[in-house]
């Protein structure tokens, strides 16, 4: 520990690598929103911001419960097939018998809610492997969904319904509006209440946990039930936007919620995990779809450039933050 | 190349500010306007978006190839400001709603679409044309395609599973059963193609199963399979809802040593068309993508130049067999 040791920038090492630890992800958001914007200047007039918001609204929500199961040190693969369920149920409910919508998203929310207690119930009291019951669950899932929908797409033209997705609150679109509510109400949970500390308690450090008197199995089963309460707001979101319900939506979105998280500075061992973190994250993942398409990249590229950022991101916080550990 | 593009946004300005000019008691709405000259949203620039259904299935990638090479072209000769490349929508209604936002943002004029979903991609044919932008629709149309789109380009489905049905009925007289290698229910084209199939087929032919393989060549050999070991010689042909399946299932038939079953599918794959040409596989019917495409475009380039668009540009299937294709298949 030297005590007048390098400066980089102008700042103190330890700071500047404290800095990048917790801001780094935000740095590159930042830079690439600069270099996008300066090849395609319309990339940053609001209306392209807030159609980016817009998009990640169903990946971001996706992407909070994801993180809760990783910071548990677990994994939720069934988040995609959720989507599906929550839409085949909105089909039949509003498209075929003209229930009342909000009912009938209060019945889809209760449905993906209880398969992510199953979830959590399996993973947490039975010690299962996350990875193997959600891969399996999943597969349930996505199975009562073609059930419920018979393989068939049903339209949802309703306009009350398409307005969840497509209606504006003082000019805002309502999916950001969600998803902000969900942000928020995430960073508290997870930064300021017991629940949270005990997410992170679990995730870090399971046998301290329990010495410590945190109840594991209530804790882990929680994280898994919020998973499938937000992948089903999620699903609502998804069926409105599309205006059609179907059993084959979603599929391959666990991608992009992870990748999202993993952005976003959540380490798989467990433990780690920042809202904010998140947030920067899925908006990363949305300026990379949004930005490349602004500047025109084949769509094969695309995926590679995402892989490359994403493990690129990974590696530059390994490194930041191999010494403040 | 930067002097016409100069000369191409001058152009472009110029007959704007006509436009503006000559409906002065309007103010310069953007969008709707019917502005000729194609800046149909009135920012000086000719800007095209094309958004695929995916980028890795054989049939739209033979789209995607096309378009990027013709509106390229477009673009070097100036007929056009700039387009947005191939717009990857992954098999996935949700993404390309999301890409119609993009391609709002971009500021184009024109978007040649091809719907993953009829009605699913829907909204994003409806947002593009409530934004002012001009859509056409390729390949398969989504529900309000006949009410909003500027034109669809496409074939008719009905009319493919007519064609495969005709020739069965040319070739086995005798009928027989036969097994059915679905693609994904409730895509458009599976269940127009097996209206087709129904409406001709000659009264002697037996279904024996149909069986809902996805598009899937992996999943028709399966079925395949368990048709010839359940039926084994009554089994005359396989009618398959696209060429991965009929050329998957031609190849486990002729393995079995049962070359007489005629196997035969929509689309006219290289796969498929090399088959034939070689001798292992009967027929299939082509699906003109390329010709598809390039009505799409060709209807751009006469709206630009003020000309009248028909709603829907219908490609002809072709049916393609020995005979014949030297004539189609391409390198």
């Amino acid at each position: 520990m030297a005590s007048n040791e390098k400066k980089i920038l102008g700042v103190k090492e330890d700071t500047f690598r404290m800095m990048m630890g917790k801001y780094g992800i935000g740095i590159i958001l930042i830079g690439m929103v600069i270099v996008i914007s300066i090849i395609k200047p319309r990339f940053i007039q609001p209306s392209n911001l807030l159609n980016i918001l817009t998009q990640i609204s169903i990946n971001g929500l996706i992407a909070y419960g994801m993180c809760l199961a990783i910071t548990t040190g677990g994994i939720d693969l069934t988040v995609g097939a959720q989507l599906a369920l929550v839409s085949c149920i909105l089909g039949q409910l509003v498209g075929e018998m003209g229930m009342n919508i909000g009912l009938a998203c209060l019945i889809g929310l209760l449905a993906t809610t209880a398969f992510g207690l199953l979830n959590g119930i399996l993973i947490a009291k039975f010690n299962m492997f996350p990875f193997v019951v959600t891969l399996s669950t999943q597969l349930i899932v996505r199975g009562i969904a073609q059930v419920i929908s018979d393989g068939q797409a049903v339209s949802l033209a309703n306009a009350n319904f398409k307005a969840i997705y497509s209606d504006r609150f003082a000019g805002i679109p309502l999916p950001i509006i969600y998803l902000a509510v969900v942000v928020i109400i995430m960073y508290i949970l997870m930064h300021w209440t017991k629940f949270g500390r005990y997410v992170y308690a679990v995730g870090g450090n399971v046998n301290a946990a329990i010495a410590s008197g945190v109840n594991v199995v209530k804790t882990k089963t929680l994280c898994y039930t919020i998973v499938g309460l937000l992948s089903g707001m999620a699903g609502i979101i998804f069926t409105s936007k599309t205006g059609a319900a179907q059993s084959n939506i979603g599929v391959g979105y666990e991608t992009d919620a992870i990748a999202a998280c993993v952005l976003g500075g959540t380490s798989f061992a467990g433990g780690i995990s920042t809202a904010s973190g998140v947030l920067l994250g899925s908006i990363i993942i949305g300026c990379i779809y949004n930005g490349m398409n602004f500047l025109g990249i084949d769509s094969y590229y695309q995926s590679m450039a995402k892989g490359i950022i994403i493990i690129c991101a990974v590696l530059l916080d390994m490194v930041m933050n191999r010494k403040n550990r | 190349m930067k002097l016409k593009k100069v000369l191409g946004i001058a152009l472009a300005t110029t007959v704007l500010l006509g436009v503006t000019a000559c409906s002065s008691s309007e103010p310069a709405k953007t969008g709707n306007s019917d502005a000729a000259g194609g800046d149909v949203n009135g920012d000086g620039e000719i800007i095209i978006g094309y958004i695929a259904k995916n980028t890795t299935d054989p049939q739209p990638s033979t789209i995607n190839s096309s378009a990027s090479e013709q509106l390229d072209k477009l673009k070097a000769d100036g007929v056009i400001d700039d387009w947005t490349g191939i717009m990857d929508g992954l098999s996935d209604a949700n993404k390309q709603v999301d890409l119609a936002q993009d391609c709002i943002a971009q500021g184009c004029d024109y978007v040649i679409i091809t719907p993953a979903e009829a009605v699913a991609s829907d909204p994003a044919i409806t947002n593009l044309v409530d934004a002012g932008v001009k859509v056409v629709v390729v390949n398969a149309k989504t529900d309000s395609t006949d009410d909003v789109a500027m034109t669809f380009c496409g074939s008719d489905d009905v009319y493919a599973g007519e064609l495969m049905a005709e020739y069965l009925n040319e070739k086995l007289p005798d009928g027989g059963k036969y097994l059915h290698c679905q693609g994904v229910i409730g895509n458009s084209a599976q269940i127009q193609r097996a209206e087709g199939i129904t409406n001709k087929l000659n009264d002697n032919f037996e279904c024996i199963a149909e069986v809902p393989c996805e598009w899937s060549g992996e999943k028709a050999v399966n079925a395949t399979h368990d048709a010839l070991a359940q039926y084994g010689k009554d089994l005359t042909a396989v009618i398959c809802d696209n060429d991965d399946m009929s050329a998957a299932a031609q190849l486990t038939c002729n393995e079995s040593g049962r070359e007489d079953i005629i196997c035969i599918g929509v689309d006219g794959n290289a796969g498929a068309m090399g088959m034939i040409q070689e001798g292992t596989l009967d027929a299939t019917v082509l699906q003109d993508s390329i010709g598809q495409i390039t009505a799409a475009i060709d209807a751009i380039v006469a709206d630009i130049n003020g000309e009248t668009v028909e709603k829907e540009y219908l490609v002809p299937f072709v049916i393609v067999t020995a005979e014949n294709v030297d004539e189609y298949a391409t390198e």
